[in-house]
C-alpha cells in the first residue's frame, strides 16, 4: 500500500451561514486547494460527507452538487452517511483509493446546514440516525443517548455532573484561541452547572451547538506528497462499528467503537496512546469527551472526568485535546465535523495554530462518533 | 422468524417475545440473522417474562418535534431478566424516583396506531 498525505486543508466559519451545504464545502475547498498549492483540474475524485441535506435542504445527491459548485463537475463523487463521522469515513475511503494506487490527489470534505430549521425540527432529523422502529417512536434525542451513557458511567465510575462541566469550561477557553470557532468566549462552571437540563444529567451547556459549516482536506500520494515541506502524514486510519440498538450495546459507560477502531488505528500506525502529542475527538456532549479518552487509551476507564478537572486535557496539559475548542465550542457542522477535525491536526502538526498551538506536537488524533455510538473513525497523523 | 411486524403486534397484546440461539444460548432481540455472539443461524423464538431492571435512564426534556407535546418524559434501558437489553419509556415513576437498578415490568405504549416498548413497576 502507498504512504499518504495531506497536503492542504481548509475550514469556513462555523456558525449560523445563510448559503447552503454545497456552497459552505466548496467555500472550504478553495481553501484547501490553495494551501495545497494545486489547481482544481488536479482533484481526481471527491468524496464528501454530508448528513441531513434529504431534510433541511431537500437536497440529496450531495456528492455532484457539491463538485459542481465548486467546479470540478466531472469528477467522481461519493457521498458518505455516517451520522456525524461522515466526513471521517469519507477520509478513510479516500486514504484507500490512493494507497491502492487507484488516484493521486483526491479531496475529501464535508457541508452541513441546520440552523435554517427550528431546533426542535432539526432534533427530530438528528434522531433519524437511531432507530425508526424502536427508538425514534419513544422520542429518543442524541442528548438522550449520551444522558444513558453518562448516568451509566456515573453509576460505575462515580463520575460527576461537575466533571462533566470541567470538559465545557476547557473546550470554550480553548474556542477563544480559535478565529473559525462558533462560540468565542469563556465560561465558568457555574454557567455550565446553572443551565438546564437537556436530558438528564445532561444540561444545555454539556452539550455541542447546532452548526452551519464546510470543511476539505487535500489528500495525495507519496510522490506528490514529498516535496512539500508542509505534508502531514496519515499514519493510521481505522473505522469500527457497534451494534445499533441501545439495548444491544454490552456496556452503555464505554464506546466499544472507540476501543476497537483505536486499537486497529494504532496498530497501523505502531504507535500507542502515550505517543499522542494531540487529539481532536468527538465531544458532542461532555461526557462523549470523558469516555473518548478513556476509550482511545489515553486514561483508564473511569478516570476520563477526573483527568478533565485536573487539567490534564487543556492546552498545557499531559495531552491538549480539542484544542480547536471541540464541537462544544468550536461548533459541530455535522457533515464536516471529521473533515474538520483532521484540518486542526494537521494545522497543529504543522505547528501552525498560533495561540492554541501545543508546542513540540509530533503526532496527533482524531477522533469521530457517528450517532447512537454505532460508528466510530479514528486516524492517526504525524510529520516526517 | 420473528420479524419486527409480528414483534409489535405481539408487544400490542402485551406479550414481549425474544429470539434463543440454537448454537450458544443467546438471547436476543429480533429480528436478527445470524447470532452476534456466534455466528450461528438457529433462532428459535422464546417469550420474555418483560421483568428487569433499569441498567440506565434520562428525562428527556428536549424532545423532537413529534414528542414536544409529551416532554418532560423519561426513558432507559432495562435488563430484561432473561438476559436481553431493551430501550423504552419509563412511565408511572415519579422522576425522583428512578434508579438505576429499579425493578421495571414491559407495558406497551400504543400510540396512533404504533406500538413502542414502555416500562412501569
Amino acid at each position: 500500500m502507498r504512504r499518504v498525505a495531506v497536503i492542504g486543508v481548509g475550514v469556513t466559519k462555523f456558525g449560523k451561514h445563510d448559503r447552503t451545504s454545497g456552497e459552505l464545502f466548496a467555500e472550504a475547498a478553495v481553501d484547501a486547494l490553495a494551501d495545497a498549492e494545486l489547481p482544481p483540474g488536479a482533484v481526481q475524485a471527491l468524496y464528501y460527507g454530508n448528513v441531513v441535506g434529504g431534510e433541511t435542504e431537500h437536497q440529496l445527491h450531495t456528492g455532484p452538487q457539491a463538485a459542481s459548485i465548486l467546479g470540478i463537475p466531472t469528477v467522481p463523487t461519493t457521498r458518505f452517511e455516517t451520522a456525524c463521522a461522515s466526513s471521517h469515513a469519507a477520509f478513510r475511503h479516500a486514504v484507500m483509493e490512493i494507497a491502492a494506487g487507484v488516484s493521486d490527489v483526491v479531496l475529501v470534505g464535508g457541508g452541513e446546514r441546520v440552523l435554517n430549521v427550528p431546533t426542535a425540527e432539526s432534533t427530530e432529523y438528528f434522531a433519524y440516525a437511531s432507530d425508526a422502529s424502536w427508538e425514534q417512536p419513544l422520542g429518543l434525542t442524541f442528548p438522550g443517548v449520551f444522558a444513558l451513557v453518562a448516568r451509566a458511567h456515573m453509576a460505575k465510575y462515580g463520575t460527576t455532573e461537575e466533571q462533566m462541566a470541567a470538559v465545557a469550561v476547557k473546550n470554550h477557553k480553548h474556542g477563544t484561541m480559535n478565529p473559525k470557532a462558533q462560540f468565542q468566549k469563556e465560561i465558568t462552571l457555574e454557567t455550565v452547572m446553572k443551565s438546564p437540563y437537556v436530558a438528564d444529567p445532561l444540561k444545555l451547556y454539556d452539550c455541542c451547538p447546532f452548526t452551519d459549516g464546510g470543511a476539505a482536506i487535500v489528500l495525495a500520494s507519496e510522490d506528490v506528497a514529498r516535496p512539500r515541506r508542509r505534508a502531514v502524514w496519515v499514519l493510521g486510519t481505522a473505522a469500527a462499528s457497534d451494534s445499533m440498538l441501545l439495548g444491544d450495546k454490552k456496556d452503555l459507560s464505554r464506546v466499544m467503537a472507540t476501543e476497537r477502531a483505536a486499537k486497529a488505528a494504532y496498530q497501523q500506525a505502531g504507535k500507542s496512546p502515550s505517543d499522542v502529542n494531540v487529539v481532536e475527538l468527538h465531544d458532542c456532549f461532555t461526557i462523549a469527551e470523558i469516555v473518548a479518552t478513556e476509550g482511545l487509551g489515553l486514561f483508564e476507564p473511569g478516570a476520563g472526568g477526573i483527568a478533565a478537572e485536573r487539567g490534564d486535557t487543556s492546552l498545557g496539559g499531559k495531552v491538549p485535546v480539542n484544542p480547536s475548542g471541540g464541537l462544544k465550542s468550536k461548533g459541530h457542522p455535522i457533515g464536516a465535523t471529521g473533515a474538520a477535525q483532521i484540518a486542526e491536526i494537521v494545522t497543529q502538526l504543522r505547528g501552525e495554530a498560533g495561540p492554541r498551538q501545543v508546542d513540540g506536537a509530533r503526532t496527533g488524533l482524531t477522533h469521530t462518533l457517528g450517532g447512537n455510538t454505532a460508528t466510530v473513525l479514528v486516524s492517526l497523523f504525524g510529520r516526517e | 422468524m420473528v420479524t419486527l411486524k409480528s414483534f409489535f403486534e405481539q408487544a400490542r397484546e402485551g406479550r414481549l417475545t425474544g429470539i434463543k440461539c440454537g448454537g450458544c444460548g443467546e438471547i436476543a432481540i429480533p429480528p436478527k440473522q445470524f447470532c452476534a455472539n456466534c455466528g450461528a443461524r438457529a433462532w428459535q423464538s422464546v417469550p420474555l417474562s418483560g421483568e428487569g431492571t433499569l441498567a440506565s435512564y434520562t428525562i428527556i426534556r428536549v424532545a423532537p418535534a413529534g414528542h414536544a407535546a409529551d416532554a418532560p418524559y423519561a426513558v432507559g434501558v432495562v435488563k430484561l431478566k432473561e438476559g436481553a437489553a431493551i430501550f423504552g419509556r419509563i412511565v408511572d415513576v415519579p422522576f425522583e424516583k428512578l434508579a438505576v437498578g429499579l425493578a421495571l415490568r414491559f407495558r406497551p405504549i400504543v400510540v396512533k396506531e404504533q406500538t413502542s416498548v414502555g416500562f412501569a413497576p
